[in-house]
């Protein structure tokens, strides 16, 4: 009777999730008739060529990155084109190799699970809260979580490092994680509020009289049904605190504590000539974890894309 | 069913008690049974406190510490009023930023905003039919600033990068992309709009999509087509759209340092310097932290300033229409 939330879809609201349900393949309009074929032919160019060009335009980077990887560094200045005549994976063998890699890519993993976690296990309450709750002052401190998100993250760099060096947290992964958590909340309780207010109340009304407790009722009704604005938000944390790079760059200094992009930085800058397919190796890798499971939690990004910005 | 019916009307939300069948509840429209007066502030707190503690008093901390200075390495730090501002408004550097900024951040909008638009108008011919273009449209979504830095300087590498691989395939001379000054800045700009793509593309798509059919087929009727049609008619009815994505693009690039620090650094001479990559020089460079707070503050009130000048454009446009 009710319409709810279809629980295989993050939260989305108005033209944008229409947007984006429709890219996404939903049937759309029926064709149009055209006249003659020269007419639909020049018609086709006009639609196709635009398109090309935007898969152009966002997978090129990707590929001449991809292609470095395979390659040497004589054959990247030797043999410029995009195939690689004879791919090598000397590259990803070296970058593999590399203390910097590894060190760095399991402090990415550590801060990129402790901030998804984190950022889940105090943003649920919180929203769940605002959403269904009436307390005294919740308008006020829904405001008080919601308006930091306006915050830049350069307005931050100084004040927090020079926080961390008074309370002596520089330098440390958990520092890392309560940032990027507190980053992260204002976009995860907005979304999440919006999400809690769509589950009909009734259902967990139903399960109040039938005698479930409050935690009963957060475990087997509200935690199941917001699972995909969960995972949203999971898949949010995890892309900030994989990708962050600024607030990394001042709050760690020591090898062992840097995470991917910070190595990827310094890479850059250290050997004399520029070592492009360890360069081009290191940032695949990075974003390999992404891409592997990239079909499946695509939708999340968008979801949480989207809603970042609805406001 | 009525009760139904009504729910649907408003998609499930807001509905009054008064307006259902069902019995009136007697107790708040709001509230769910059994709760105790202290399990909402037990739930919220957690994240009140962090976000207060994190967000908003380091930025107050850094407003007030930019009313101080620490005269030489060693000494405390002494209250100097707005000193900091005064240096800052006489010193050369800083209004070089400004202007190297200002460029930045216009033509990341100028570029981003006609590249969306385009890609935008691309995928709406399309919609429902490709969803692997939504896949291609977000990916650089996934990538961090500095990673995209890496695969820009590969493209434009002026030995193997492909676009002076196809420039020279025209028999023109590939230019160093990132050893001009005036084309570091265009390099910058573009790798910033690569980043930042994919969000103003599905805003406008969605703004397109939320486009009235019947106001596109009156302008046909009257022969507006095309170019004509997408420019009276199409393009001030997105204006919602393009204003959020105008505010969301320059917060990024006013406020943005990765693209930057990882692709130029600032240079070649400065060319690149904005007021960010200023902040963080002044800061981590000259280790002149109160100087740079100084900066960040004019940073963010001129943030606030420029969004809250678009809105009361895009206010006045509305009741225009």
């Amino acid at each position: 009777m009710i319409e709810r939330p279809r629980p295989d879809e993050p939260a989305l609201a108005g033209a944008t999730a229409k947007a984006v349900r429709a890219v996404a393949g939903r049937p759309g309009e029926p064709k149009e008739t055209v006249g003659n074929r020269a007419k639909r032919i020049v018609r086709n160019i006009l639609v196709w060529i635009p398109l090309i060009l935007l898969v152009a335009w966002t997978v090129a980077p990707f590929l001449v990155t991809l292609s470095v990887s395979f390659k040497n560094r004589a054959q990247v200045f030797a043999q410029p084109g995009i195939i690689p005549s004879n791919p090598t994976f000397d590259a990803y063998a070296e970058v593999l190799a590399s203390e910097s890699f590894t060190t760095s890519f399991v402090n990415s993993l550590i801060v990129g699970v402790g901030t998804t976690a984190l950022t889940i296990l105090i943003g649920v309450p919180a929203a769940y809260a605002f959403a269904r709750f009436r307390f005294r002052g919740r308008h006020l401190l829904l405001l008080f979580t919601l308006l930091p998100r306006l915050v830049p993250s350069i307005g931050l760099m100084v004040p927090i490092y020079r926080l961390a060096v008074a309370a002596g947290l520089l330098d440390k992964r958990i520092t890392l994680i309560i940032v990027y958590t507190a980053m992260l909340l204002p976009l995860g309780v907005w979304l999440m509020v919006g999400f809690f207010q769509q589950i009909p109340r009734e259902i967990e009304e139903a399960a109040s009289v039938d005698g479930a407790s409050l935690w009963g009722r957060l475990r087997h009704i509200v935690a199941p049904l917001a699972a995909p604005a969960m995972i949203t938000i999971g898949v949010l944390a995890f892309r900030e605190a994989w990708n962050e790079f600024t607030l990394v760059l001042v709050l760690t200094n020591t090898p062992g504590k840097r995470t991917l992009p910070f190595e990827l930085y310094l890479m850059q800058g250290i050997e004399g000539i520029a070592n492009f397919p360890g360069e081009a190796a290191f940032t695949i890798l990075t974003i390999l974890p992404f891409i592997l499971v990239y079909t499946r939690i695509e939708k999340y990004v968008v979801a949480g894309l989207v809603t970042g910005s609805g406001k | 069913m009525t009760a139904s019916t009504v729910t649907k009307s408003n998609g499930g939300r807001n509905t009054r008690w008064w307006q259902r069948n069902e019995k009136p509840p007697e107790r708040d429209n709001n509230a769910i049974i059994g709760q105790r007066k202290s399990t909402p502030y037990l739930f919220t707190l957690p994240a009140i406190i962090l976000v207060a503690a994190l967000l908003g008093f380091p930025v107050l901390y850094g407003i007030g510490q930019s009313l101080f200075r620490r005269p030489s390495l060693g000494l405390p730090q002494e209250w100097v009023g707005l000193e900091n501002y005064a240096a800052m408004f006489s010193s050369d550097a800083f209004w070089f930023s400004l202007n190297r900024t200002a460029i930045f951040v216009f033509g990341s909008l100028i570029v981003g905003t006609s590249l969306g638009l385009f890609f935008a108008f691309a995928l709406f011919r399309v919609v429902g039919k490709l969803r692997f273009l939504r896949s291609v449209t977000v990916a650089p979504y996934i990538v961090s600033n500095v990673a995209a830095a890496v695969m820009f300087r590969i493209l434009l590498n002026g030995q193997f990068g492909v676009v002076n691989q196809v420039i020279e395939f025209f028999g023109i001379d590939g230019p160093s992309w990132l050893a001009n000054p005036n084309l570091a800045m265009v390099t910058v700009v573009f790798t910033q709009v690569w980043t930042d793509l994919p969000l103003t593309i599905l805003l406008l798509l969605g703004g397109l999509m939320t486009i009235d059919r019947t106001h596109l087929d009156a302008a046909l009727v009257d022969g507006a087509t095309g170019w004509t049609r997408a420019r009276h008619i199409t393009i001030p009815l997105l204006a919602p759209q393009l204003l959020i994505s105008t505010i969301w693009l320059s917060y990024s690039t006013l406020t943005g340092l990765g693209v930057v620090l990882a692709l130029t650094g600032g240079g070649p001479l400065k060319a690149t310097q904005t007021m960010a990559m200023e902040m963080y020089t002044v800061a981590f460079r000259n280790l002149e932290f109160n100087q740079a707070l100084a900066i960040a503050t004019f940073i963010l009130v001129l943030n606030a300033v420029i969004t809250l000048g678009y809105v009361a454009v895009g206010r006045r446009y509305e009741y225009e229409q």
